[in-house]
């Protein structure tokens, strides 16, 4: 391997490990608090993108504005999820888990008739390049999703443990029961989990629409990767959510370039099955909950 | 009220003589046929039509709406002494054997179609034991499917990944100064066959393959780190193989955004135009691919068989929109002209009938101009029609035929390579499970 693509492929896991760790943290966010395993998160990823295929790409509103408009939709359809689905079944985590499912359809079915079945195109918001030397090359389309990646992350840990809602929420996801005994609000923490967690994969989805070209479908890839990602960082663990995503991102960008894809989905699954034997709890698993 | 006033006007012998003459007037212009609003004939269409490749099957089914309102304006078709309407009856296979194979039994057993039309590739072998059992003639667009065995399978209208030879060999008679390559595909029943096609083409055309080609999985969503593997290698040329409009979109994209400066072809570029809107036009410009816009005015040439395509293109623009042509667009409906005609031959619509008319004297019109039923020694049958195709180039944003070219001249001299590197990926006929 030269040192070129050596640093483009540092370059590549970057930005794969970016949106991913964003669609994991709001996977483990949301059940963490709620105790529900959220199946149609890959379909918030889509819904965000499909916002900026609406209003973007199809209405010519501001790209950046797009995307804060996919933010706070997603959001929403996540406090409706919760009110709706999670929240009448929350005694029964796989009535909740089954609901997702359901969800995951009718969401695909509304893109469906909404857009249409075929990939959508939306242009970057811009072509510009940086060139770090010759056949090094980051897109500011990448880099957007690298950099808002580290600011909502850095501004979600330090609302969890800065803030009276984020501690409520860590409280939720510690014991539930305690919390409520405590005067803290279970229907609240609800809430606020499944919009920061859907928001967080509505705003993946916004941002990675012009280098994905959203389909109704696109949520499936997206969703089992997470589950590798949560299960590897340990379920329930935002670090280790993190900390998983950047790992796996490297080994199946490492592995796909310098072998080939196929081979890297075994890797990856291999990468779960390993900790899971080593360390069932995940890799922080145990240590750090949210 | 308006019954009396029409009653006041006309009396009783009037209406009689009048009824009479108009009855006696209609029996004289009624032709001797019966027409086609009593008689149909219905067609399967089993093609993915939601999913990563109903690119190439949804298209399709807008042609055949055109085809078929063409047709039935004209009257239908003639089959003996009835003239039919042609209804198309579809069937999403979401390109899944098992759905494919319900689809089938489905057509042919509840709606009595009399000829399926399928994308094949990996739902034929679902299939294939319907059409065994019912005797039922289906057309592929990918002769790959065909063995010896599939004796009612045809690939009349493209021969799969065949044709791809011929804008290599354009490549390099018109750019020989690119020497290297590297080919990138999709790891499936369209991609394989695919790349065996390029590495004979580019072996015959003197260019060398960089590395071994580079399969991925279908689930792939990034293409980032693909195209720095293949760019790391300094190629002439990126092919992108048989890959689906989903993959070479973002190829492209990856070619564009990681800097590359060389020469792009692809078997198919459906939906070009959004790949100039996302890269440039001057990074398109001369991609080659096997697919034209029919509004081009090369497909006007006389050995052309496809009747009125820059209509057929207006029209199918006018009804889905700008950009929405696909290389499948006209396939299907092309492959109607040719059963259409056939059966209209046999006087029947009876598949085996149907199909030895097809094949009468070995030769038939396939879209692109006089062609032979070929394939023995590819396929162990010869069933695929085959004679010139397209080489597209991309000029100014826009895609244009350059020449066709023969691919059974191309066969005559390098079959040995096609054969040896068909053999290297297991896709023989006598290989293939």
């Amino acid at each position: 391997m030269t040192v070129e693509l050596l640093l483009q492929t540092i370059v590549n896991a970057t930005y794969a490990a970016s949106y991913m760790a964003l669609i994991a943290v709001g996977l483990v966010l949301i059940f963490g608090v709620m105790g529900v395993i959220n199946f149609a998160h890959g379909e918030l990823y889509m819904a965000g993108a499909y916002v900026i295929v609406a209003l973007y790409a199809g209405s010519g509103v501001p790209f950046f504005l797009a995307v804060f408009a996919g933010l706070i939709f997603v959001g929403l359809l996540g406090l409706l999820m919760e009110y709706g689905l999670f929240r009448p079944l929350r005694e029964n985590p796989l009535g909740g888990l089954i609901a997702s499912i359901g969800f995951l359809l009718i969401l695909q079915t509304v893109a469906v008739l909404g857009f249409g079945i075929r990939m959508r195109h939306v242009p970057p918001a811009t072509q510009d390049t940086i060139v770090f030397m010759d056949g090094v090359v980051l897109t500011y389309q990448r880099l957007y999703v690298i950099v808002a990646t580290v600011i909502l992350l850095t501004a979600l840990w330090l609302f969890l443990r800065k803030s009276k809602f984020g501690w409520a929420l860590r409280a939720c996801a510690q014991d539930r029961e305690a919390a409520a005994l405590q005067g803290i609000s279970i229907n609240q923490t609800a809430r606020l989990a499944m919009f920061i967690g859907a928001a967080l994969a509505g705003v993946a989805g916004a941002l990675t629409a012009p280098l994905v070209a959203p389909t109704p479908f696109m949520g499936h890839a997206v969703i089992i990767t997470a589950f590798i990602i949560i299960i590897v960082g340990g379920i329930g663990s935002l670090g280790g959510a993190v900390l998983a995503a950047i790992l796996y991102a490297f080994v199946y960008t490492f592995v796909t370039t310098i072998y080939d894809g196929t081979l890297a989905n075994i890797v990856g699954l291999l990468l779960m099955l390993i900790v899971l034997i080593v360390k069932p709890t995940g890799l922080f698993g145990a240590k750090e909950r949210a | 009220m308006t019954t009396k006033f029409a009653l006041s006007l006309v009396n009783r012998r009037d209406f009689l003589l009048t009824t009479a003459a108009a009855t006696v007037m209609a029996g004289v212009s009624m032709p001797k046929i019966t027409f086609a609003a009593d008689k149909v004939v219905k067609i399967g269409f089993l093609a993915p039509l939601t999913g990563e490749v109903a690119a190439w099957g949804k298209p399709g089914l807008d042609g055949c709406s055109i085809w078929a309102d063409w047709v039935n304006a004209d009257g239908g078709i003639k089959i003996g002494d009835d003239a039919y309407k042609v209804e198309f009856v579809a069937y999403d296979d979401e390109y899944d054997p098992g759905k494919a194979r319900t689809g089938a039994v489905k057509l042919i057993k509840e709606d009595g179609v009399k000829f399926v039309m399928m994308l094949g590739g990996d739902p034929w072998p679902g299939v294939s034991p319907v059409s065994d059992k019912e005797k039922m003639l289906f057309s592929t667009l990918l002769p790959s499917d065909l063995t010896p065995e599939t004796k009612l399978l045809v690939a009349p209208c493209e021969v799969h990944p065949i044709y791809n030879v011929t804008g290599v060999e354009w490549l390099a008679e018109n750019k020989p100064d690119l020497k290297t390559a590297v080919i990138v595909a999709q790891d499936d029943s369209l991609g394989k066959p695919s790349v065996a096609t390029y590495l004979a083409a580019f072996e015959a055309a003197g260019i060398k393959v960089l590395g071994d080609p580079i399969f991925f999985d279908p689930a792939t969503t990034d293409f980032a780190p693909i195209m720095s593997k293949m760019l790391a290698l300094k190629p002439d040329i990126i092919c992108l193989d048989t890959c689906y409009a989903d993959y070479v979109h973002p190829l492209t994209e990856q070619a564009f955004q990681q800097g590359f400066k060389g020469q792009m072809i692809s078997c198919t570029a459906d939906f070009y135009p959004k790949m100039v809107e996302k890269t440039s036009k001057e990074f398109m410009e001369g991609f080659i691919f096997q697919f034209p816009d029919f509004d081009d005015p090369a497909l006007n040439a006389e050995h052309v068989n496809f009747r009125k395509p820059n209509d057929f293109f207006q029209e199918y623009v006018k009804r889905f929109g700008e950009g929405e042509w696909s290389a499948v667009s006209w396939e299907y409906a092309s492959i109607m002209d040719l059963w259409s005609d056939a059966a209209g031959r046999a006087g029947t619509t009876d598949p085996e009938k149907v199909l030895e008319a097809m094949q009468v004297g070995g030769t038939g019109k396939q879209a692109f101009g006089e062609a032979k039923w070929w394939g023995k020694e590819l396929f162990g049958i010869d069933n695929a029609l085959v004679g010139l195709w397209p080489v597209v180039v991309i000029e100014d944003g826009k895609a244009r035929i350059k020449e066709f070219k023969s691919i059974p001249a191309w066969w005559d001299k390098h079959k040995a390579l096609m054969i040896k590197h068909m053999e290297a990926l297991n896709q023989m006929y006598y290989q293939r499970s």
